[in-house]
């Protein structure tokens, strides 16, 4: 199989907290990108937003009997060099405000993101 | 082989061991080195679904992946404690992954490589009851337990 060493890959989540079942594969494919050594971002925008908010991921099993939730699944992103952002517009929507975020995640705006999928190899959209 | 139990966990003493990355190195007698998952690694991943090494030719430099495994709970890389040049794939973790589970140091091993620096590189690992101690002390640290499933290899 082709080596695809340094690509890159941006990943887009727009679900949250109200779906954790799609709120855990995205994460997942985030750091086995990351573990073939890509360089990855996961950009949370409209309901994907609401994870990032302190307190709220950790009420998210995901996995049933392992322990395994979505704040884990986070961590586990940040701790393979997986860059986290969030839309800056979509703060407002669930009326959260830069203070209200976890620890290592960072904000750009809308333009940032055009850019970003332009720029990326590729966009994997969920 | 001479190895130790902590909280279920097997220890080989004759095995190198870069505990941080919960990898290990046996050095063979023709210059190459065989490098795998530890018995703690593969009870912290679960059963594993995957596994994909890099090919044979590849180089890699101390630190960065030789192998990416996925469980159904954890997804990450086996990342190599020496430095040097992919000489062998295990190409049995292609069809069955979940041989790092039941024989982490022995069948389930990764890949073979040629080292580059090996005095240097085993000299930042542990063996021996060097490595019974240190891995006593990231064992009681992290609360681990080690699991085997059905078929693991005995001791």
């Amino acid at each position: 199989m082709e080596d695809h060493e340094g690509k890159k890959i941006l990943v887009i989540q727009t679900h949250g907290v109200d779906t954790p079942t799609r709120t855990y594969s995205p994460l997942y494919y985030a750091v086995a990108a990351a573990a073939m050594e890509m360089e990855v971002m996961v950009w949370f925008t409209m309901n994907g937003t609401n994870q990032l908010k302190k307190g709220e991921a950790e009420k998210v099993s995901l996995v049933p009997e392992s322990g395994v939730t979505l704040k884990s699944m986070l961590e586990m992103a940040m701790d393979n060099d997986v860059q986290l952002r969030v839309c800056q517009q979509s703060l407002t929507l669930w009326d959260m405000t830069p203070d209200d975020l976890i620890e290592g995640v960072e904000i750009l705006g809308a333009t940032s993101i055009i850019d970003l999928a332009l720029e990326y190899d590729h966009v994997m959209y969920f | 082989m001479a190895h130790e139990k902590i909280n279920e966990c097997i220890i080989f003493t004759n095995l190198y061991y870069a505990v941080e990355d919960n990898t290990w190195v046996r050095v063979n007698d023709d210059g190459t080195v065989t490098i795998g998952m530890t018995d703690v690694a593969q009870s912290l991943a679960g059963p594993i679904l995957h596994a994909r090494a890099k090919s044979p030719g590849t180089q890699r430099k101390k630190g960065r992946p030789i192998a990416t495994v996925e469980s159904g709970k954890w997804v990450g890389p086996v990342k190599s404690p020496v430095t040097g040049e992919i000489v062998e794939v295990n190409e049995t973790l292609a069809k069955d992954a979940q041989m790092l589970n039941r024989s982490p140091y022995n069948e389930g091993w990764v890949i073979k490589m040629k080292p580059a620096n090996l005095d240097e590189d085993l000299a930042g690992m542990v063996t021996g009851d060097a490595a019974v101690e240190a891995y006593r002390a990231k064992i009681e640290k992290d609360g681990v337990t080690c699991t085997h499933i059905e078929g693991s290899e005995e001791y």
